[in-house]
């Protein structure tokens, strides 16, 4: 059976790693090289690594700092930030990226994606969606890491990626992010169920139980965290013992 | 852990360095990234990773040369050959993804086609990505010593579909079963649809193993 | 290319460090605050705190310190002693004390005190420094789970509910707004700013032959038990001015003995005299963040008017951040020598955790060093 997987996230930001609360106020955490050592050590089932100032500062990738942290570290990786171009998604896969995530590119240059796809093939490809509530309630896409509005439904956004070739959506709440208040289960559910390809879960766990709420509740695939690993005493192994003991399907 | 250069062939679509370095944290003494035709030809035993396109690497693997060498070397029957991923769809005789229509010819090692994973219900997504088991069948080389239903990590969308069942040697059961793992009787031919040196512990087991023949 | 506090000599690498619209940092800011505090009412606050856990009749310790034998635990001592105190004194053993060290730690109990002290297996602490170091770049890792799990397990086995540790490093040294106020340590808090980077205690199971029993000292007592026996800690350094220097200075006149010269790597010779790993460590944050020790203790004499930061940062840049050849005097080959590392090995784990954003490094990425062995930055203090 597919077993469901519980996926750290690390966000870069400048010099070394972060933490927000809602993408705003950062707060730096320390090097990505101990972080990856020490789930390294761990044997995680995958790992996100976004580096959240490259598109707000329009930067490329910094490939060299990729390619010495996939040599530190023998999981599959998702690396994502300040990705434009079909180059640079490329050397990313050269230096070690297992996938490639896209986020505000997506909604920029839609063929990227499409592209990206057919060179590398859709299992590359993650398309990163941050979504929050507009001021009229409603829920809309953002970009620019939480920066700019677009207007957009997650749930057409969402489908309209699928059709345009991604492989798997990493799905944010912005307002939940690091709060570890809980996932936004709607959210989650609704775009889940809208499309075939794999969903990730993101922003806002703060105990297991959130995460046994997410995978009875709607269908993701995964379940990305950051704060409650990198804050409290719980870890991702004890996470997936939790869940199986509550019959979900995990790697032990 | 038999001796020898260890090629892992570099045809321009992937990152190898993961292979490499799980090989030698395997035991592997001689590792090699090559795009050379003649070092593989040298090569005592031949690993084929792949991520991508099958019609974009088999474009890329004949522009170099590579087919013919790789063709030649499995020929032989004693040198071991190991294809990860799209690495074991290529060694199929045709494929079908990246063409508009029809099939493209693959490295022909064994006989079958690579086509696209088939959900059975609305649970199983395509690409097929994260950790599954892997049912291996009994006294296989690969899966030697790796306790029962293994998992390993997969990610892709396309399988290999093989015209002779014996050639299969792990079988994985989502999208309504697909073959995860082959071995051509008698001959070290190897192949793995999940990704061994990104597996940890299990991976690591069979590409002992495989370094082992 | 590196932005630095305006007021002191903090850079914007540094964990949890944020700057205000003045561009001072987060620890200027936090000792800012420090002039509007009525320090008689938190004495007053103090002693009723400490009357509410202390033993009633005499019968037992009024509450734990952890003790070091360094200047801050000394003048800890001193000062609880001063206020009518029974302290019992714990002590969890450093990774490689030093003569210096011992004859400072064994002046703790001259002061008039009990003093516990606990040593752990070495056999097995080496390991795990080599593992700490090697993985996440902490050589002090474990010693650092230690000197809060072990009198934290003292208090509870003693029946002693009130630690009483020196300074909350976040009123010093800065952190996030919400806990500079924060003056109880709990569970919570040691995960986020002890230090831990991350890795806990049971990752280092099956690691080198490391299994459980191994661990029993760098665990935590239960939920329960501390609940049992209502085991809370305080920081000194919330009720009373705290300053590294002025406590060295009250504790020398009780016999804390100091070094000859300023430490390597450091702007002191009154600090960090028991471990002789302590200037690997310190290197380490140098590698990582671009600054060292030196910067902290001139920090610390810049807040309090004793040097002005121009000064301060022709200092920092004569010693901060060298290349630990010798600590307190020994040679690093020894020191590698007690955890079972080459230099090569060593330079190796540095050269992995460098970040290669603040130093020149070769057309492979690999850190180049001048001819002492140091890395050559490509920021400029400013």
């Amino acid at each position: 059976m597919l077993k469901t997987r519980i996926i750290p996230t690390l966000l870069f930001k400048g010099f070394g790693l972060v933490k927000g609360k809602g993408f705003d106020s950062w707060r730096r955490v320390g090097t990505a090289l101990q972080s990856i050592r020490v789930y390294n050590l761990r044997e995680v089932d995958e790992l996100i690594f976004l580096d959240i100032a490259a598109t707000p500062e329009k930067k490329t990738p910094d490939f060299r700092q990729i390619d010495e942290l996939a040599d530190n570290c023998f999981m599959p990786m998702t690396v994502g930030g300040g990705v434009t171009t079909i180059d640079d998604i490329r050397d990313l896969l050269a230096v070690g990226a297992d996938k490639v995530a896209i986020n505000t590119s997506a909604l920029e240059i839609p063929e990227l994606v499409r592209d990206g796809a057919r060179e590398f093939g859709s299992q590359c490809i993650v398309v990163s969606i941050d979504v929050r509530k507009a001021a009229n309630g409603k829920r809309e896409v953002t970009s620019h890491c939480g920066k700019c509005a677009t207007g957009r439904d997650p749930v057409e956004w969402a489908r309209e990626v699928e059709a345009l070739g991604a492989g798997e959506i990493l799905l944010t709440s912005v307002e939940r992010d690091g709060t570890m208040i809980g996932y936004d289960v709607d959210l989650l559910r609704d775009v889940s169920a809208a499309v075939n390809v794999p969903v990730i879960a993101s922003g806002g766990c703060g105990n297991y139980g959130h995460m046994a709420e997410v995978l009875s509740s709607t269908r993701v695939s995964a379940l990305a965290a950051a704060s409650i690993f990198h804050f409290t005493a719980q870890t991702p192994r004890e996470a997936k013992c939790y869940l199986a003991e509550r019959g979900f399907q995990v790697r032990l | 852990m038999t001796p020898g250069l260890t090629v892992v062939v570099d045809y321009g679509l992937c990152n190898l360095d993961s292979m490499v370095r799980a090989l030698e944290e395997c035991g592997a003494t001689e590792v090699e990234c090559s795009r050379d035709p003649q070092v593989v030809r040298r090569a005592a035993r031949v690993v084929l990773p792949g991520v991508g396109s099958f019609a974009v690497a088999m474009r890329n693997l004949k522009e170099t040369g590579l087919l013919d060498a790789i063709r030649e070397v499995s020929a032989t029957g004693v040198v071991p050959f190991l294809g990860a991923c799209l690495g074991m769809q290529l060694m199929a005789t045709v494929g079908t993804e990246g063409v508009a229509y029809g099939t493209i010819e693959g490295l022909g090692l064994v006989e079958g086609e690579v086509i696209r994973l088939a959900p059975q219900s609305n649970d199983e997504r395509i690409p097929h990505i994260g950790w599954n088991d892997v049912q291996a069948r009994p006294g296989s080389t690969l899966f030697n010593d790796i306790p029962g239903a293994g998992d390993f990590y997969f990610v892709h969308s396309y399988h290999l579909r093989l015209a002779n069942m014996s050639d299969e040697t792990g079988r994985s059961s989502y999208c309504g079963g697909f073959t995860a793992a082959i071995q051509l009787q008698g001959r070290p031919i190897f192949g793995v649809q999940f990704h061994p040196e990104k597996s940890q512990k299990n991976g690591f087991r069979l590409l002992k193993n495989f370094l082992s023949v | 290319m590196i932005r630095y506090c305006t007021r002191c000599l903090y850079p914007e690498t540094k964990p949890d460090i944020w700057f205000d619209k003045r561009g001072v940092c987060s620890a200027c800011v936090g000792f800012e605050k420090r002039k509007a505090v009525n320090w008689t009412a938190r004495r007053q606050e103090f002693l009723e705190v400490t009357s509410r856990y202390r033993s009633q009749n005499g019968s037992n310790y009024d509450c734990i310190v952890p003790v070091s034998g360094g200047k801050d635990s000394t003048y800890q001592v001193i000062k609880l002693l001063q206020n009518g105190l029974n302290p019992i004194c714990v002590t969890a053993g450093t990774d490689s004390l030093s003569d210096i060290g011992r004859r400072n730690l064994h002046n703790i109990a001259k002061l008039g005190v009990d003093h516990i002290e606990v040593t752990m297996n070495p056999v097995v602490r080496r390991r795990m420094n080599r593992i700490a170091l090697t993985e996440i770049g902490d050589i002090s890792w474990p010693e650092h789970v230690c000197i809060f799990t072990v009198p934290v397990r003292i208090a509870v086995q003693l029946k002693v509910p009130l630690l009483i540790w020196g300074e909350n490093s976040q009123n010093e040294y800065g952190g996030p707004a919400a806990f500079q106020d924060n003056n109880v340590l709990n569970r919570s808090w040691l995960e986020e700013f002890g230090g831990l980077l991350g890795l806990r205690v049971s990752d280092l199971v099956g690691l080198e032959g490391i299994s459980r029993r191994d661990l029993i000292q760098y665990q935590y007592p239960t939920d329960q038990e501390l609940q049992s026996v209502g085991v809370t800690g305080i920081f000194l350094g919330y009720y009373f001015p705290w300053d590294g220097y002025q406590n060295a200075l009250i504790a020398q006149g009780y016999g804390f003995e100091t070094w000859g010269t300023m430490i390597e790597g450091s702007l002191a010779n009154y600090e960090n005299l028991d471990n002789y790993q302590t200037g690997i460590h310190d290197y380490f944050k140098y590698l990582k963040f671009g600054f060292g020790r030196a910067t902290d203790i001139a920090n610390n004499h810049i807040r309090r008017g004793r040097i002005s930061r121009e000064d301060a940062a022709v200092l920092v840049k004569r010693r901060d951040g060298k290349y630990p050849s010798t600590y307190i005097g020994r040679p690093i080959a020894d020191i590698l020598r007690e955890i079972d590392m080459t230099i090569d090995e060593f330079n190796a784990i540095c050269d992995r955790h460098t970040n290669k954003q603040l130093f020149k490094t070769d057309n492979r990425g690999k850190p180049i060093r001048d001819r002492d062995g140091n890395l050559i930055p490509v920021f400029e203090l400013n």
